[in-house]
């Protein structure tokens, strides 16, 4: 069987990379790491991709807003070459600065490049924050949720910048259309609004979200550094079971084999 | 023309800065009256028209969703608004990825641009003297911020560069040498005569641009002169500092070292074809008169120091220990132009979290003490560990012919004198002169560098690499060509702005810059990659074979130093030294009468307290490496002693950080505070399952001026980590003065900072999987308490210290008991024998416990003998001990077989400690209670 190629997209200030590489390595994809330089140039092109992963870190240093100059840079100059993508029905996943981005391009929720209906802001402490949450997974059309859905993982946020927030409109449509697809939660799984649980205070204790078809996602947490059971704190104290990030990176891969 | 874009979030969204201002306003400066802050970011857009800054505004500065903006109008209003900006000249990072925005958005003939932030205060006590205060202590950093009082005309920064100027030393006195010395060259007289009479032999007198290299190349910072002179202790001839920790290295050739003392970093073998690196070192200067662009800078350079070893490095690891005075130290008490230790702490904190976490290095190891006497100066240690291919490891020598390339960031009037100011001593006058000796760091600058340095590295491009740090090009390109010589161009050099003169390109300290050797074939491939990367470089020079240094601008040489003089003509010293123990008996502690009261205030002393909203700030998760966190337990929040990192991906490979220092310790004894901190560093790692034999050591000395006593302290210093060597066969393979601890204030009395010596330990751990944490596993298992401590010993102890009891008595450790514990611990983690292990340092077995308990959300019942004295039991501070939690203290008999071991108790299901002797309790206390008392502090300072 082929293994499908993923595009790792990476700028100035991108640091997550090299781990959410490995993670998709391990769950059987074929990794490159591709600068946002190359596909300007034409030397790469997205559409010899099957999924397309944009990974955390401090793109252009999360100068102005987070993720903003590289959304603007995407919107500019990769608009169709993305959006082509996307509507292919390729699976694209946002982590951390990554979902930044694809909010701020739009593709998240509405997949449309230009359309920015929700933010991701300060966190309400107003601190960066790096610590492990629990995360409960909704039933939603994801695909890189498959399976999981009604389970709590636990992976690590970190970020300053994550308080998600749509207005009552948006949110509705977002929570109708079963687009809300992991929310911070205490440890039984029920959804929490109370600090530090929920790191940054986000509205609906909304963690990720995807589109309408489920292939583009996005959240604040760190899924790839958990792929491997002594990337816990707590591994020592057993009863963590498989890693919990892992599932995430499979489902993409095994939906793309599947495709 | 300049257009203004002003952003605010909306009435019905918090404004996060503001909230924080207001914390601070109200705890820190106790000002109840004002009500409420807003903040708005203001931009000026130069060269473009008002409907083009209306466009950028709205596709790129705010966020329709929760903020508004307006083109030239006021946003903030009904009160009193202040802007505050980085000064001209100081690099604001934003601005550079606005000016890439708006080229991306198809906007032309932006000419420059700036970004900075407004304020607004409300509330009857928003008046213009409180406002000022509030400016003054808690939003303005004069060295590098400042209050904007009117529209600026331009952002465009001129200048004409100077003329090199001739400075006549040929014929200058004792007195004029020393004044031309004076503020700026920091040399001394032998220093300042030499150059004289070496030009006096040339014939000339030297240009500005060859007396300040000289000053570079032989300050303190650079030419290690304190650490490289003859000594004379006690009227007894000793051998230089430097020579015998790499003399002690050499003897216990210890065959993991791959290179020592050589390198930007020590280098030793890692598994499987690959090596690790680490190098620790100091940034107080800057730190002390701008906290965040010091402690930037200060990570900036120690990741560069890794970057730039061998033929370039990986950074995996970061790490920063503290010290300061506490923070809630009186105003009045802090010296004339020192900054006070609360704004000290968050600054630094906020410096290293925006390096660090911005670059995605993960800072996961660090630690915090405090002491009234750095009040004048903080210490501020930063460390950096990587990883390189084995192969890669030495540097290769440039050759004739090599191009000397720069690659990074550009060249502007940041740091002058860096080198020089950070060898001399503060002065209430610091602030003043040397304010352009600290600049703001741009950590995504060097992001891309360090990117395309490894991708360039990996194929082989490199012949040599180092940093450009203290000293700027003259250090790096004076000491890369140092056995060849080099030819440069100065006027290649990217500058931020026109203007700079020819010395100050040459001597410049701006960050993120990395110079290379490179085979002039390798430059078109090189080249391209640093262009995929988004990072400039240049061709800056070439090397030669005529072992000089001859640096020009425009065709006009402006530097011609021969490398043998610059780099062999620093006179050595000859230096006198002598220590004499303070007079003082021994430390007697008497009992406690409220054990749960007390109890709390150890475990709220600020060296004990939780660290945790500092870690939580820096992003020690990154890279996805941590086998052993920082933090861990049942709440998250249990401190580790080391962190263990398995940098390859698939692969359980680890490598293990930890460190030790006890500025405390050290006043009292330089030689026994200096083995504590050895033994303290080597416990740390040996706890979490380090193999004492695959472990080496890095030394940063961080002294006041030495005259002959802090000399005298300094020797036995050294002496301590020979001694400690020797034990353990762990060998320094790199190390770091900083000599420059001392404050003169206005009346000329001086403040000696305590000496601190930190020890640094890494190593190689084979498998992540057999590593212990802290945090008690489970109740009713057995706590074991193991080494070799004489329990009285308990001068400099967190007891004494809160008892106000002082004295010599402090722990002094036995070598080589401590080598064999090291060891038979190891051998239990290996058998898989340690449920937990914690070793003991601040606050003793007491606290020690109590971490264990809280991170397993347990109790314990610990049970003392006739013999003991329960003050000492409890709160002993001797490093080199542990205790470990098993299931069955039989399993220890063969592993612990000839080294002191004793049962202590067992872990409860009650949610206290209680000790008991016999069947009479002498104490019970709850967990919970200690566990606020040791979280508060750090919460407090830091907001949460």
């Amino acid at each position: 069987m082929l293994k499908p190629k993923v595009c790792i997209l990476r700028t100035d200030g991108t640091n997550c990379d090299a781990e959410t590489l490995h993670a998709f390595e391990k769950a059987g994809g074929q990794c490159r790491m591709v600068h946002v330089n190359q596909l300007r140039s034409g030397e790469e092109r997205l559409s010899d991709y099957q999924i397309m992963a944009l990974p955390g870190g401090f793109s252009y240093g999360d100068d102005v807003h987070s993720g903003k100059i590289l959304a603007v840079e995407l919107t500019s100059y990769l608009k169709e070459s993305l959006q082509e993508f996307v509507d292919s029905g390729k699976p694209v996943i946002g982590i951390c600065n990554g979902f930044q981005v694809l909010v701020r391009t739009g593709l998240l929720p509405g997949r449309k490049l230009g359309d920015i209906r929700c933010t991701l802001m300060h966190n309400h402490s107003g601190r960066f924050e790096c610590r492990w949450v629990n995360l409960k997974v909704e039933d939603s059309p994801c695909i890189f949720t498959r399976g999981m859905s009604g389970k709590t993982i636990s992976v690590q946020v970190a970020h300053g910048e994550g308080k998600f927030y749509a207005d009552g409109d948006q949110l509705n449509t977002l929570e109708t259309g079963g687009q809300v697809v992991f929310r911070y939660s205490a440890r039984d799984g029920a959804p929490t609004m109370s600090y530090p649980q929920n790191p940054n205070g986000s509205i609906n204790s909304i963690a990720g979200i995807c589109d309408k078809t489920g292939l583009v996602m996005g959240l604040m947490p760190h899924p790839e550094r958990f792929v491997a059971v002594h990337q816990h704190p707590d591994w020592r104290r057993g009863e963590m079971g498989e890693p919990h990030g892992l599932p995430v990176f499979i489902n993409a891969v095994k939906y793309c084999i599947e495709m | 023309m300049i257009q203004e874009v002003r952003v605010v979030n909306l009435p019905d969204f918090p404004d996060t800065v503001g909230e924080a201002l207001l914390y601070d306003i109200r705890n820190t400066l106790g000002v109840q009256d004002i009500t409420g802050v807003r903040t708005a970011k203001v931009y000026r857009l130069e060269g473009i028209g008002e409907s083009e800054a209306g466009y950028i505004a709205q596709r790129l500065l705010a966020e329709e969703i929760f903020q508004r903006y307006s083109i030239n109008r006021p946003v903030l209003e009904g009160g009193l608004v202040l802007e505050v900006a980085y000064k001209p000249g100081v690099m604001n990072p934003e601005a550079a990825s606005i000016v890439k925005s708006v080229a991306d958005l198809g906007i032309g003939g932006l000419l420059a641009v700036d970004s900075s932030r407004e304020y607004i205060f409300y509330g009857p006590g928003a008046d213009k003297d409180t406002v000022e205060v509030i400016l003054k202590k808690l939003l303005v950093n004069e060295t590098v911020e400042m209050v904007v009082k009117k529209r600026p005309q331009s952002l465009i920064l001129e200048g004409k560069p100077g003329p090199t100027a001739i400075i006549p030393v040929r014929n200058m006195t004792e007195d004029q040498l020393m004044e031309l010395s004076h503020d700026k060259l920091f040399l001394n007289i032998e220093e300042m005569l030499s150059i004289k009479n070496h030009f006096i032999e040339l014939g000339r007198d030297p240009t500005d641009c060859e007396v300040e290299t000289l000053a570079q190349t032989w300050s303190e910072h650079c030419g290690h002169k304190t650490f490289k002179a003859d000594l004379i202790v006690n009227g007894q001839k000793k051998s230089p500092l430097l020579k015998r920790l790499q003399e002690a290295t050499r003897e216990a050739s210890h065959p993991l070292v791959i290179s020592a003392f050589e390198d930007n970093s020590g280098v030793m073998e890692f598994f499987d074809g690959w090596a690790i690196c680490g190098k620790v070192e100091t940034h107080n200067s800057p730190s002390a008169i701008e906290p965040y662009g010091g402690a930037m800078t200060g990570s900036g350079g120690v990741f560069r120091d890794i970057m730039g070893t061998g033929r370039g490095a990986r950074v995996i690891v970061s790490a920063d220990m503290f010290c300061f005075a506490p923070p809630w130290m009186e105003p009045g008490d802090v010296p004339p132009g020192c900054l006070h230790p609360k704004y000290l702490l968050r600054r630094v904190v906020s410096g290293v979290r925006d390096y660090g976490n911005r670059m995605g290095i993960p800072t996961n190891n660090g630690s915090v003490h405090f002491h009234d006497d750095f009040r004048a100066k903080p210490s501020v240690i930063v460390g950096a560990y990587g990883i390189l291919p084995a192969e890669g490891c030495q540097k290769g020598t440039p050759l004739p012919g090599d191009l000397a390339v720069v690659i990074g960031g550009r060249t502007g009037r940041d740091g002058i004198h860096g080198a020089t100011f950070s060898s001399g001593e503060m002065t209430h006058r610091t602030v003043d002169v040397n304010a352009s000796a600290v600049q703001i760091g741009n950590a995504i600058e060097e992001k891309r560098t360090s990117d395309a340095l490894l991708e360039a590295s990996s194929q082989g491009l490199v012949r040599a690499v180092t940093d450009c740090g203290a000293g700027g090009f003259g250090s790096a390109l004076g000491e890369m060509g140092s056995e060849t010589g080099v030819l440069v161009w100065l006027e290649k050099a990217p500058l931020k702005y026109p203007g700079l003169s020819p010395w100050e390109i040459w001597l410049s300290e701006s960050q993120e810059r990395m110079v290379l050797a490179l085979d002039p074939r390798h430059w078109s491939i090189f080249s391209e990659i640093c262009q995929n990367y988004n990072v400039e470089s240049v061709v800056l020079g070439t090397f030669t074979d005529d072992h000089s240094l001859r640096v020009t601008y425009d065709g006009e040489t402006v530097c011609h130093l021969d490398m043998d003089f610059l780099h062999h003509g620093l006179p050595r010293r000859e230096l006198e030294a002598c220590w004499a123990p303070p007079e003082s008996g021994k430390a007697d502690p008497g009992p406690v009468e409220d054990w749960s009261d007390f109890y709390c205030r150890v475990m709220s002393h600020p060296d004990v307290c939780s660290k945790e909203p500092i870690i939580r700030m820096y992003d020690h998760g990154v890279q996805g490496s941590n086998a052993l966190p920082p933090l861990g337990g049942m709440d998250g929040g249990a401190p580790n002693d080391a962190v263990v990192v398995a940098p390859l991906y698939g692969r359980n490979y680890g490598m293990i950080v930890s460190h030790g220092l006890n500025p405390v310790l050290n006043n009292i004894n330089p030689y026994h505070g200096s083995l504590w901190a050895a033994a303290e560093a080597v416990s740390n790692a040996v706890a979490a399952g380090a193999d004492p034999g695959d472990i080496c050591l890095i030394d940063n000395f961080i002294w006041p001026y030495p005259d002959s006593e802090s000399l005298g302290a300094l020797d036995m210093a050294v002496d301590a980590c020979v001694d400690f060597v020797r034990a353990t066969g762990m060998p320094f393979i790199s190390g770091k003065d900083s000599l420059s601890s001392t404050y003169r204030n206005s009346d000329d009395t001086l403040i000696k900072i305590p000496p601190v010596l930190c020890i640094s330990a890494f190593g190689r751990i084979k498998d992540v999987s057999r590593t212990v944490s802290t945090d008690f596993k489970k109740s009713d298992s057995y706590i074991v308490l193991v080494g070799k401590r004489v329990a009285s010993e308990m001068a400099g102890s967190v007891y004494c210290r809160l008892a106000g009891i002082q004295g010599d008595n402090l722990p002094r450790i036995d070598l080589e008991t401590m080598a064999l514990v090291f060891k038979a611990i190891h051998a239990a983690v290996r058998q898989g024998l340690l449920l937990a292990c914690h070793d003991i340092s601040e606050g003793g077995l007491s606290a020690a416990l109590a971490e264990m308990c809280f991170g397993g959300d347990v109790g314990c019942g610990i049970n003392i003998e006739n013999t003991d004295t329960p003050v000492e039991l409890l709160f002993n501070e001797t490093a080199g001990n542990f205790v470990i939690e098993v299931g069955n203290p039989a399993d220890l008999q063969d592993v612990f077989n000839g080294i002191p071991w004793r049962v202590l108790g067992k872990t409860t299901r009650s949610g206290k400690i209680t000790v008991s002797r016999g069947s009479e309790v002498l104490f019970a206390v709850d967990t919970d209670l200690l566990r606020e008392a040791w979280q508060r502090p750090m919460k407090e300072v830091f907001g949460c």
